[in-house]
Protein backbone atom coordinates (compact mmCIF):
# COMPACT_ATOMS: atom_id res chain seq x y z
CA UNK A 1 0.00 0.00 0.00
CA UNK A 2 2.84 2.47 1.01
CA UNK A 3 4.62 1.45 -2.67
CA UNK A 4 1.26 2.32 -4.63
CA UNK A 5 0.76 5.57 -2.90
CA UNK A 6 4.50 6.69 -3.36
CA UNK A 7 3.42 5.78 -7.29
CA UNK A 8 1.22 7.73 -6.87
CA UNK A 9 3.29 11.13 -6.19
CA UNK A 10 6.24 9.99 -8.32
CA UNK A 11 5.75 8.86 -11.85
CA UNK A 12 7.38 5.52 -13.04
CA UNK A 13 10.46 4.89 -14.03
CA UNK A 14 9.24 2.57 -16.54
CA UNK A 15 5.88 2.88 -18.43
CA UNK A 16 4.92 0.26 -21.13
CA UNK A 17 1.59 0.88 -22.66
CA UNK A 18 0.28 -1.57 -25.53
CA UNK A 19 3.78 -2.84 -26.27
CA UNK A 20 3.68 -5.71 -29.00
CA UNK A 21 6.37 -7.31 -30.52
CA UNK A 22 6.29 -9.79 -33.47
CA UNK A 23 8.85 -12.47 -34.80
CA UNK A 24 6.90 -13.39 -38.56
CA UNK A 25 3.44 -15.22 -37.38
CA UNK A 26 3.92 -15.69 -33.81
CA UNK A 27 3.05 -12.62 -32.14
CA UNK A 28 5.61 -13.09 -28.73
CA UNK A 29 4.63 -10.12 -26.50
CA UNK A 30 1.03 -9.14 -26.52
CA UNK A 31 -0.47 -5.83 -25.91
CA UNK A 32 1.43 -5.23 -22.67
CA UNK A 33 1.01 -2.52 -20.40
CA UNK A 34 3.78 -2.07 -17.48
CA UNK A 35 4.54 0.13 -14.87
CA UNK A 36 8.04 0.30 -12.59
CA UNK A 37 8.79 2.49 -9.79
CA UNK A 38 11.36 4.43 -8.82
CA UNK A 39 14.03 1.37 -7.41
CA UNK A 40 11.45 -1.48 -7.80
CA UNK A 41 12.63 -4.11 -7.83
CA UNK A 42 10.76 -7.08 -10.61
CA UNK A 43 11.49 -10.08 -11.95
CA UNK A 44 10.14 -11.36 -14.52
CA UNK A 45 9.49 -15.08 -14.92
CA UNK A 46 8.06 -17.23 -17.84
CA UNK A 47 9.41 -20.75 -19.29
CA UNK A 48 11.56 -21.12 -22.40
CA UNK A 49 10.15 -19.30 -25.08
CA UNK A 50 7.85 -17.47 -23.41
CA UNK A 51 9.33 -13.72 -24.47
CA UNK A 52 10.90 -12.82 -21.39
CA UNK A 53 13.95 -11.62 -23.41
CA UNK A 54 12.26 -10.47 -25.68
CA UNK A 55 10.58 -8.67 -23.49
CA UNK A 56 14.15 -7.08 -21.79
CA UNK A 57 15.48 -6.71 -25.12
CA UNK A 58 12.40 -3.89 -26.08
CA UNK A 59 13.14 -2.07 -22.85
CA UNK A 60 16.88 -2.24 -23.63
CA UNK A 61 16.06 -0.88 -27.29
CA UNK A 62 18.10 -3.33 -28.84
CA UNK A 63 15.58 -4.97 -30.60
CA UNK A 64 16.02 -3.44 -33.66
CA UNK A 65 13.65 -4.36 -37.15
CA UNK A 66 11.44 -6.76 -35.18
CA UNK A 67 7.90 -5.07 -36.27
CA UNK A 68 5.28 -4.38 -33.21
CA UNK A 69 3.66 -1.43 -31.59
CA UNK A 70 3.03 0.01 -28.44
CA UNK A 71 4.55 2.95 -26.32
CA UNK A 72 8.33 2.19 -23.92
CA UNK A 73 8.50 4.70 -21.68
CA UNK A 74 12.19 4.09 -20.46
CA UNK A 75 14.64 6.46 -18.72
CA UNK A 76 17.64 7.68 -20.35
CA UNK A 77 20.00 6.07 -18.14
CA UNK A 78 19.56 2.48 -18.59
CA UNK A 79 22.31 -0.19 -18.05
CA UNK A 80 21.56 -3.81 -18.93
CA UNK A 81 24.20 -7.15 -17.59
CA UNK A 82 23.73 -9.86 -19.78
CA UNK A 83 23.85 -13.84 -19.62
CA UNK A 84 27.85 -13.37 -20.12
CA UNK A 85 29.75 -10.93 -18.95
CA UNK A 86 30.61 -9.48 -22.49
CA UNK A 87 33.89 -8.41 -21.29
CA UNK A 88 36.20 -6.86 -24.27
CA UNK A 89 38.95 -9.00 -23.53
CA UNK A 90 41.46 -6.77 -25.80
CA UNK A 91 40.58 -4.48 -22.62
CA UNK A 92 41.75 -5.11 -18.90
CA UNK A 93 39.05 -4.85 -16.52
CA UNK A 94 39.26 -1.60 -15.31
CA UNK A 95 39.18 -0.16 -18.76
CA UNK A 96 36.11 -2.26 -19.66
CA UNK A 97 33.94 -1.07 -16.84
CA UNK A 98 35.09 2.80 -17.62
CA UNK A 99 34.61 2.33 -21.44
CA UNK A 100 32.35 5.32 -22.77
CA UNK A 101 31.96 6.40 -19.75
CA UNK A 102 31.21 10.02 -20.11
CA UNK A 103 31.59 13.05 -17.37
CA UNK A 104 34.43 13.88 -15.19
CA UNK A 105 37.56 11.51 -13.71
CA UNK A 106 35.90 7.69 -15.54
CA UNK A 107 39.39 5.93 -14.23
CA UNK A 108 39.02 6.71 -10.44
CA UNK A 109 34.91 6.21 -10.96
CA UNK A 110 35.97 2.87 -12.41
CA UNK A 111 38.01 2.09 -9.98
CA UNK A 112 35.39 2.94 -6.89
CA UNK A 113 32.86 0.54 -8.55
CA UNK A 114 35.75 -2.14 -8.99
CA UNK A 115 35.68 -1.65 -5.05
CA UNK A 116 32.09 -2.02 -4.51
CA UNK A 117 32.14 -5.21 -6.34
CA UNK A 118 35.45 -6.34 -4.57
CA UNK A 119 37.27 -6.77 -7.89
CA UNK A 120 40.12 -3.77 -6.96
CA UNK A 121 42.54 -6.57 -7.07
CA UNK A 122 41.99 -7.43 -10.16
CA UNK A 123 41.86 -4.22 -11.76
CA UNK A 124 44.42 -4.51 -14.51
CA UNK A 125 43.85 -8.09 -15.12
CA UNK A 126 42.77 -9.34 -18.88
CA UNK A 127 38.84 -10.49 -18.22
CA UNK A 128 40.65 -14.13 -19.43
CA UNK A 129 42.34 -14.09 -15.98
CA UNK A 130 38.99 -13.99 -14.37
CA UNK A 131 36.59 -16.38 -13.24
CA UNK A 132 32.70 -16.94 -14.19
CA UNK A 133 31.57 -14.95 -10.77
CA UNK A 134 35.02 -12.24 -11.32
CA UNK A 135 34.00 -11.71 -14.71
CA UNK A 136 30.15 -10.62 -14.45
CA UNK A 137 31.47 -8.54 -10.91
CA UNK A 138 33.10 -6.86 -13.43
CA UNK A 139 30.07 -6.38 -15.29
CA UNK A 140 27.61 -5.67 -12.78
CA UNK A 141 30.53 -2.39 -11.73
CA UNK A 142 30.62 -1.40 -15.68
CA UNK A 143 26.45 -1.14 -15.19
CA UNK A 144 26.43 0.54 -12.10
CA UNK A 145 29.19 2.76 -12.63
CA UNK A 146 26.86 4.51 -14.73
CA UNK A 147 24.22 5.15 -12.04
CA UNK A 148 21.41 4.05 -13.95
CA UNK A 149 18.16 4.55 -13.10
CA UNK A 150 16.92 1.10 -14.82
CA UNK A 151 18.99 -1.71 -15.10
CA UNK A 152 18.32 -4.87 -16.93
CA UNK A 153 19.72 -8.12 -15.95
CA UNK A 154 19.25 -10.78 -18.46
CA UNK A 155 19.54 -14.01 -16.63
CA UNK A 156 22.55 -12.41 -14.84
CA UNK A 157 23.96 -15.75 -13.01
CA UNK A 158 22.80 -18.14 -14.83
CA UNK A 159 26.23 -19.72 -16.05
CA UNK A 160 27.58 -19.33 -12.83
CA UNK A 161 27.63 -22.34 -10.44
CA UNK A 162 25.42 -22.44 -7.08
CA UNK A 163 27.86 -21.45 -4.79
CA UNK A 164 29.15 -18.45 -6.62
CA UNK A 165 25.37 -17.62 -7.97
CA UNK A 166 24.22 -16.82 -3.79
CA UNK A 167 26.91 -14.23 -3.26
CA UNK A 168 26.52 -12.66 -6.85
CA UNK A 169 22.71 -12.40 -5.33
CA UNK A 170 23.46 -11.46 -2.54
CA UNK A 171 26.15 -8.49 -3.62
CA UNK A 172 23.27 -7.34 -6.05
CA UNK A 173 20.95 -6.53 -3.34
CA UNK A 174 23.26 -4.55 -1.58
CA UNK A 175 24.26 -2.43 -4.88
CA UNK A 176 20.72 -2.11 -4.98
CA UNK A 177 20.11 -1.28 -1.49
CA UNK A 178 22.75 1.69 -2.33
CA UNK A 179 22.05 2.82 -5.73
CA UNK A 180 18.58 2.12 -5.69
CA UNK A 181 17.68 1.58 -9.45
CA UNK A 182 14.75 0.45 -11.22
CA UNK A 183 15.35 -2.85 -11.47
CA UNK A 184 14.07 -5.66 -14.28
CA UNK A 185 15.15 -9.37 -13.64
CA UNK A 186 14.68 -11.99 -16.17
CA UNK A 187 15.36 -14.86 -14.68
CA UNK A 188 14.08 -18.71 -14.66
CA UNK A 189 14.78 -19.63 -11.52
CA UNK A 190 11.59 -19.28 -8.85
CA UNK A 191 13.63 -19.32 -5.59
CA UNK A 192 15.77 -16.47 -7.11
CA UNK A 193 12.73 -14.11 -7.72
CA UNK A 194 11.56 -14.93 -4.64
CA UNK A 195 14.51 -13.88 -3.26
CA UNK A 196 15.58 -10.68 -4.42
CA UNK A 197 12.31 -9.20 -6.18
CA UNK A 198 9.35 -7.29 -4.40
CA UNK A 199 7.20 -7.90 -7.34
CA UNK A 200 6.93 -11.26 -9.58
CA UNK A 201 5.62 -10.89 -12.90
CA UNK A 202 4.85 -14.23 -14.89
CA UNK A 203 4.62 -14.13 -19.08
CA UNK A 204 3.08 -16.79 -21.01
CA UNK A 205 2.29 -16.67 -24.59
CA UNK A 206 3.05 -12.98 -24.39
CA UNK A 207 0.75 -11.99 -21.89
CA UNK A 208 1.98 -11.13 -17.91
CA UNK A 209 -0.39 -13.87 -16.25
CA UNK A 210 1.11 -13.54 -12.75
CA UNK A 211 1.86 -9.95 -10.78
CA UNK A 212 2.66 -10.48 -7.21
CA UNK A 213 4.06 -8.80 -4.50
CA UNK A 214 6.05 -10.86 -2.60
CA UNK A 215 6.04 -9.36 0.91
CA UNK A 216 8.60 -11.74 2.96
CA UNK A 217 7.93 -10.85 6.85
CA UNK A 218 11.02 -10.31 8.73
CA UNK A 219 10.42 -13.40 11.16
CA UNK A 220 11.55 -17.09 10.21
CA UNK A 221 8.23 -18.91 10.25
CA UNK A 222 5.93 -16.67 8.67
CA UNK A 223 8.65 -15.96 6.51
CA UNK A 224 9.15 -19.36 5.35
CA UNK A 225 5.34 -19.90 5.31
CA UNK A 226 4.86 -17.45 2.81
CA UNK A 227 7.88 -17.96 1.05
CA UNK A 228 6.42 -21.57 0.12
CA UNK A 229 3.18 -20.19 -0.37
CA UNK A 230 4.47 -17.83 -3.19
CA UNK A 231 6.28 -20.66 -4.69
CA UNK A 232 3.85 -22.58 -5.10
CA UNK A 233 1.84 -19.95 -6.66
CA UNK A 234 4.34 -19.13 -8.91
CA UNK A 235 5.16 -22.29 -10.46
CA UNK A 236 1.80 -23.81 -10.75
CA UNK A 237 1.67 -20.89 -13.05
CA UNK A 238 4.92 -22.01 -14.87
CA UNK A 239 2.86 -25.01 -15.75
CA UNK A 240 4.35 -27.31 -12.81
CA UNK A 241 1.35 -29.62 -11.58
CA UNK A 242 0.75 -30.11 -8.07
CA UNK A 243 1.90 -34.13 -7.93
CA UNK A 244 5.18 -32.76 -9.71
CA UNK A 245 5.42 -29.99 -6.84
CA UNK A 246 4.92 -32.70 -3.95
CA UNK A 247 7.43 -35.17 -5.75
CA UNK A 248 10.46 -33.05 -6.19
CA UNK A 249 9.80 -29.31 -5.26
CA UNK B 1 31.33 -75.91 -23.04
CA UNK B 2 31.05 -71.77 -21.84
CA UNK B 3 31.79 -73.12 -18.14
CA UNK B 4 34.62 -75.09 -18.84
CA UNK B 5 36.34 -72.18 -21.29
CA UNK B 6 36.09 -70.08 -18.54
CA UNK B 7 37.49 -71.71 -15.22
CA UNK B 8 40.32 -73.16 -17.74
CA UNK B 9 40.94 -69.33 -18.82
CA UNK B 10 41.22 -68.24 -15.35
CA UNK B 11 43.39 -70.72 -13.96
CA UNK B 12 45.87 -70.66 -16.73
CA UNK B 13 45.83 -66.91 -16.48
CA UNK B 14 46.04 -65.98 -12.72
CA UNK B 15 49.29 -66.46 -11.41
CA UNK B 16 51.93 -65.13 -14.05
CA UNK B 17 49.63 -62.73 -15.65
CA UNK B 18 48.68 -60.33 -12.06
CA UNK B 19 52.27 -61.21 -10.83
CA UNK B 20 53.37 -59.06 -14.31
CA UNK B 21 50.12 -56.93 -13.63
CA UNK B 22 51.53 -55.90 -10.08
CA UNK B 23 55.32 -55.03 -11.20
CA UNK B 24 54.30 -52.66 -14.01
CA UNK B 25 53.29 -49.69 -12.02
CA UNK B 26 56.73 -47.94 -11.19
CA UNK B 27 57.48 -47.34 -7.38
CA UNK B 28 57.14 -49.72 -4.42
CA UNK B 29 53.69 -51.27 -3.30
CA UNK B 30 52.72 -48.45 -0.81
CA UNK B 31 52.51 -45.71 -3.89
CA UNK B 32 49.31 -45.35 -5.17
CA UNK B 33 49.00 -46.66 -8.25
CA UNK B 34 49.68 -43.68 -11.31
CA UNK B 35 47.95 -44.03 -14.80
CA UNK B 36 50.31 -44.27 -17.81
CA UNK B 37 50.42 -40.78 -19.28
CA UNK B 38 49.33 -40.50 -22.84
CA UNK B 39 49.98 -37.88 -25.74
CA UNK B 40 53.55 -37.28 -27.53
CA UNK B 41 55.48 -36.76 -24.50
CA UNK B 42 57.41 -33.89 -22.71
CA UNK B 43 59.08 -31.24 -24.82
CA UNK B 44 62.63 -31.18 -25.57
CA UNK B 45 64.91 -28.17 -25.38
CA UNK B 46 65.83 -27.17 -29.10
CA UNK B 47 64.48 -30.47 -29.95
CA UNK B 48 62.99 -28.53 -33.35
CA UNK B 49 66.09 -28.30 -34.47
CA UNK B 50 66.44 -32.71 -35.05
CA UNK B 51 65.31 -33.00 -38.13
CA UNK B 52 67.05 -30.28 -40.19
CA UNK B 53 70.36 -31.67 -38.52
CA UNK B 54 69.50 -35.11 -39.40
CA UNK B 55 68.95 -34.20 -43.37
CA UNK B 56 72.54 -31.85 -42.89
CA UNK B 57 74.38 -35.16 -41.67
CA UNK B 58 72.37 -37.59 -44.07
CA UNK B 59 73.53 -34.72 -47.29
CA UNK B 60 77.21 -34.65 -45.59
CA UNK B 61 77.55 -38.29 -45.61
CA UNK B 62 75.96 -39.36 -48.74
CA UNK B 63 78.58 -36.37 -50.05
CA UNK B 64 81.50 -37.53 -48.56
CA UNK B 65 80.63 -41.30 -49.71
CA UNK B 66 80.23 -39.82 -52.98
CA UNK B 67 76.81 -41.46 -52.97
CA UNK B 68 75.44 -38.03 -54.07
CA UNK B 69 76.71 -36.68 -57.20
CA UNK B 70 78.55 -33.42 -56.94
CA UNK B 71 77.28 -32.06 -60.47
CA UNK B 72 73.83 -33.51 -59.11
CA UNK B 73 73.77 -31.50 -55.65
CA UNK B 74 76.84 -29.81 -54.52
CA UNK B 75 78.33 -31.09 -50.85
CA UNK B 76 77.66 -29.08 -47.84
CA UNK B 77 81.30 -27.85 -47.30
CA UNK B 78 81.14 -26.44 -50.62
CA UNK B 79 78.49 -24.59 -50.67
CA UNK B 80 79.74 -22.99 -46.73
CA UNK B 81 83.18 -22.00 -48.86
CA UNK B 82 80.82 -20.54 -51.81
CA UNK B 83 79.36 -18.94 -49.50
CA UNK B 84 82.33 -17.18 -47.93
CA UNK B 85 83.68 -16.18 -51.38
CA UNK B 86 81.00 -14.70 -52.51
CA UNK B 87 80.55 -12.41 -49.02
CA UNK B 88 84.09 -11.55 -49.77
CA UNK B 89 83.41 -10.04 -52.84
CA UNK B 90 80.35 -8.40 -52.12
CA UNK B 91 77.85 -9.78 -54.67
CA UNK B 92 76.04 -11.73 -52.12
CA UNK B 93 75.17 -9.09 -50.01
CA UNK B 94 74.17 -7.10 -53.19
CA UNK B 95 72.20 -9.25 -54.37
CA UNK B 96 70.33 -9.58 -51.18
CA UNK B 97 70.35 -5.93 -50.96
CA UNK B 98 68.39 -5.87 -54.13
CA UNK B 99 65.84 -8.30 -53.17
CA UNK B 100 65.14 -7.15 -49.78
CA UNK B 101 64.42 -3.66 -50.87
CA UNK B 102 62.21 -5.34 -53.57
CA UNK B 103 60.26 -7.45 -51.12
CA UNK B 104 60.17 -4.73 -48.80
CA UNK B 105 58.56 -1.88 -50.40
CA UNK B 106 56.17 -5.01 -52.62
CA UNK B 107 55.11 -5.95 -49.11
CA UNK B 108 54.57 -2.14 -48.07
CA UNK B 109 52.47 -1.13 -50.56
CA UNK B 110 50.84 -4.27 -49.96
CA UNK B 111 50.00 -3.78 -46.76
CA UNK B 112 48.99 0.29 -47.52
CA UNK B 113 46.66 -1.19 -49.92
CA UNK B 114 45.31 -4.39 -48.21
CA UNK B 115 44.64 -2.77 -44.89
CA UNK B 116 42.70 0.05 -46.57
CA UNK B 117 40.70 -1.63 -48.89
CA UNK B 118 40.52 -3.86 -45.65
CA UNK B 119 39.15 -1.30 -43.46
CA UNK B 120 37.00 0.81 -46.37
CA UNK B 121 35.15 -3.26 -47.58
CA UNK B 122 35.05 -3.89 -43.83
CA UNK B 123 33.23 -1.03 -42.53
CA UNK B 124 30.78 0.37 -45.25
CA UNK B 125 28.33 -1.90 -46.97
CA UNK B 126 28.80 0.41 -50.13
CA UNK B 127 32.46 0.08 -49.84
CA UNK B 128 32.16 -3.33 -49.95
CA UNK B 129 30.63 -3.51 -52.96
CA UNK B 130 32.57 -1.38 -55.03
CA UNK B 131 35.61 -3.30 -53.61
CA UNK B 132 34.79 -6.94 -52.69
CA UNK B 133 33.76 -8.23 -56.14
CA UNK B 134 36.89 -7.00 -57.98
CA UNK B 135 39.88 -8.21 -55.36
CA UNK B 136 37.56 -11.40 -56.05
CA UNK B 137 38.10 -11.59 -59.47
CA UNK B 138 41.61 -10.84 -59.38
CA UNK B 139 42.48 -13.51 -56.51
CA UNK B 140 40.92 -15.75 -59.25
CA UNK B 141 43.38 -14.51 -61.48
CA UNK B 142 47.01 -16.57 -60.97
CA UNK B 143 49.13 -14.01 -60.47
CA UNK B 144 51.72 -15.38 -62.70
CA UNK B 145 49.19 -14.54 -65.85
CA UNK B 146 49.18 -11.39 -64.61
CA UNK B 147 52.85 -10.37 -65.39
CA UNK B 148 53.16 -10.04 -68.97
CA UNK B 149 50.71 -7.52 -69.00
CA UNK B 150 52.57 -5.34 -66.01
CA UNK B 151 55.48 -6.34 -68.18
CA UNK B 152 53.80 -4.01 -70.99
CA UNK B 153 52.06 -1.55 -68.86
CA UNK B 154 55.28 -0.90 -66.25
CA UNK B 155 58.17 -2.29 -68.74
CA UNK B 156 60.75 -4.54 -66.80
CA UNK B 157 62.29 -2.09 -64.52
CA UNK B 158 62.00 -2.36 -60.71
CA UNK B 159 58.47 -0.58 -60.68
CA UNK B 160 56.82 -3.65 -62.11
CA UNK B 161 58.83 -6.20 -59.69
CA UNK B 162 57.64 -4.37 -56.67
CA UNK B 163 54.15 -3.64 -58.38
CA UNK B 164 54.18 -7.63 -58.98
CA UNK B 165 55.09 -8.42 -55.43
CA UNK B 166 52.83 -5.81 -53.62
CA UNK B 167 49.67 -7.09 -55.80
CA UNK B 168 50.36 -10.88 -54.50
CA UNK B 169 50.16 -9.63 -51.14
CA UNK B 170 48.26 -7.40 -50.13
CA UNK B 171 45.18 -10.08 -51.22
CA UNK B 172 45.57 -12.54 -47.82
CA UNK B 173 45.71 -8.84 -46.29
CA UNK B 174 43.04 -7.55 -47.20
CA UNK B 175 41.08 -10.71 -46.66
CA UNK B 176 41.84 -11.49 -43.17
CA UNK B 177 41.62 -7.58 -42.52
CA UNK B 178 37.66 -7.72 -44.26
CA UNK B 179 36.83 -11.00 -42.57
CA UNK B 180 38.22 -9.82 -38.77
CA UNK B 181 36.42 -6.61 -39.40
CA UNK B 182 33.37 -8.35 -40.54
CA UNK B 183 33.14 -10.92 -37.98
CA UNK B 184 32.93 -8.46 -34.84
CA UNK B 185 31.28 -10.62 -32.40
CA UNK B 186 27.40 -9.30 -32.50
CA UNK B 187 27.33 -9.26 -28.56
CA UNK B 188 29.96 -6.89 -28.78
CA UNK B 189 28.15 -4.79 -31.06
CA UNK B 190 24.90 -4.99 -28.77
CA UNK B 191 26.87 -3.93 -26.02
CA UNK B 192 28.37 -1.25 -27.50
CA UNK B 193 24.81 -0.31 -28.19
CA UNK B 194 23.94 -0.29 -24.87
CA UNK B 195 27.04 1.69 -23.12
CA UNK B 196 25.85 4.28 -25.47
CA UNK B 197 28.97 4.67 -27.66
CA UNK B 198 29.80 7.15 -30.32
CA UNK B 199 30.55 5.90 -33.85
CA UNK B 200 34.07 6.54 -33.35
CA UNK B 201 34.53 5.53 -29.60
CA UNK B 202 32.68 1.86 -31.12
CA UNK B 203 35.84 2.02 -33.99
CA UNK B 204 38.14 2.92 -31.93
CA UNK B 205 37.38 0.40 -28.64
CA UNK B 206 35.26 -2.25 -30.76
CA UNK B 207 35.46 -2.77 -33.56
CA UNK B 208 39.39 -2.19 -34.56
CA UNK B 209 40.50 -4.31 -32.01
CA UNK B 210 38.63 -6.93 -32.78
CA UNK B 211 40.10 -7.07 -36.19
CA UNK B 212 43.93 -6.41 -35.45
CA UNK B 213 44.05 -10.18 -34.93
CA UNK B 214 42.84 -10.88 -38.67
CA UNK B 215 44.91 -8.43 -39.97
CA UNK B 216 48.08 -9.74 -38.04
CA UNK B 217 47.20 -12.98 -39.52
CA UNK B 218 46.83 -11.57 -42.92
CA UNK B 219 50.06 -10.05 -42.37
CA UNK B 220 51.79 -13.27 -41.55
CA UNK B 221 50.18 -14.33 -45.46
CA UNK B 222 51.72 -11.29 -46.59
CA UNK B 223 55.26 -11.45 -45.62
CA UNK B 224 55.64 -15.21 -46.51
CA UNK B 225 53.81 -14.31 -49.99
CA UNK B 226 56.36 -11.49 -50.73
CA UNK B 227 59.16 -13.67 -50.29
CA UNK B 228 57.69 -15.92 -53.39
CA UNK B 229 56.60 -13.51 -54.97
CA UNK B 230 60.38 -12.39 -55.61
CA UNK B 231 61.53 -15.52 -56.91
CA UNK B 232 58.22 -15.67 -59.41
CA UNK B 233 59.47 -11.62 -60.47
CA UNK B 234 63.24 -12.28 -60.04
CA UNK B 235 63.16 -15.39 -62.32
CA UNK B 236 61.55 -13.40 -65.41
CA UNK B 237 64.55 -11.23 -66.34
CA UNK B 238 66.25 -9.75 -63.91
CA UNK B 239 69.99 -8.37 -63.81
CA UNK B 240 70.26 -8.50 -60.06
CA UNK B 241 68.88 -10.41 -57.38
CA UNK B 242 68.97 -13.65 -55.33
CA UNK B 243 66.53 -15.38 -58.47
CA UNK B 244 68.86 -13.76 -60.83
CA UNK B 245 71.69 -15.62 -59.21
CA UNK B 246 69.96 -18.77 -59.40
CA UNK B 247 69.31 -18.21 -63.13
CA UNK B 248 72.73 -17.53 -63.26
CA UNK B 249 73.95 -20.50 -61.96
CA UNK B 250 71.87 -23.00 -63.47
CA UNK B 251 73.43 -21.93 -66.85
CA UNK B 252 76.82 -22.38 -65.27
CA UNK B 253 76.02 -25.22 -63.54
CA UNK B 254 77.22 -24.17 -60.41
CA UNK B 255 74.63 -26.43 -58.06
CA UNK B 256 76.61 -24.54 -55.01
CA UNK B 257 75.33 -21.42 -55.41
CA UNK B 258 71.70 -22.44 -56.10
CA UNK B 259 71.57 -24.20 -52.43
CA UNK B 260 73.16 -20.95 -51.13
CA UNK B 261 70.47 -19.21 -52.59
CA UNK B 262 68.05 -21.37 -51.44
CA UNK B 263 69.11 -21.32 -48.11
CA UNK B 264 69.36 -17.61 -47.66
CA UNK B 265 65.49 -17.48 -48.85
CA UNK B 266 65.08 -20.13 -45.95
CA UNK B 267 66.62 -18.21 -43.50
CA UNK B 268 64.58 -14.55 -44.64
CA UNK B 269 61.01 -16.70 -44.87
CA UNK B 270 61.99 -18.13 -41.70
CA UNK B 271 63.08 -14.82 -39.63
CA UNK B 272 60.43 -12.22 -41.07
CA UNK B 273 57.93 -15.36 -39.96
CA UNK B 274 59.37 -14.93 -36.55
CA UNK B 275 59.27 -11.39 -36.67
CA UNK B 276 55.47 -11.55 -37.35
CA UNK B 277 54.92 -13.50 -34.58
CA UNK B 278 57.07 -11.47 -32.39
CA UNK B 279 54.96 -8.59 -33.27
CA UNK B 280 51.45 -10.33 -32.96
CA UNK B 281 52.50 -11.21 -29.50
CA UNK B 282 53.79 -7.46 -28.43
CA UNK B 283 50.33 -6.38 -30.20
CA UNK B 284 48.24 -8.50 -28.30
CA UNK B 285 49.12 -9.23 -24.87
CA UNK B 286 45.65 -10.31 -23.77
CA UNK B 287 46.46 -13.28 -26.06
CA UNK B 288 49.57 -14.48 -24.63
CA UNK B 289 47.72 -15.53 -21.23
CA UNK B 290 46.24 -18.19 -23.46
CA UNK B 291 48.87 -19.55 -24.47
CA UNK B 292 50.32 -19.65 -20.68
Amino acid sequence: MAQDSGRLTQPPVVAVRGLTRRYGERTIIDNVDLDIGRGEFVALLGRSGSGKSTFLRALAGLDHGVPGSGRLGTPDAVSVVFQDARLLPWKTVVDNVSLGLKGQTPRERALHALAEVELTARAKAWPMQLSGGEQQRAALARSLVREPELLLLDEPFGALDALTRLRMQALLLDLCARHRPAVLLVTHDVDEAIHLAQRVLVLDQGRFIVDLKVDLPSETGPRQRRFAEVRSELLSSLGVTQEELRRVA
Amino acid sequence: MADLSLTGGQGAIDPSWLKLARSQPAGTADEPRRRRKLGPGRPIPYGAALGPVVLLILWSIGSATGYIDDRILSAPWTVATTGWELIQDGRLQENLWTSFQRSFWGLFWGIVAGASLGVIAGLSRIGEYLVDGPIQIKRAIPALALIPLLMLWFGIGEGMKVLTIALITFAPIYIQTHDGLRSTDARFIELAETLDLSNGQFLRHVVLPAALPGFLLGLRFGVTYSWLALVVVEQVNATSGLGYMINLARTYGQTEVIILCLAVYAALGLSSDWLVRFITRKALPWRKILAD
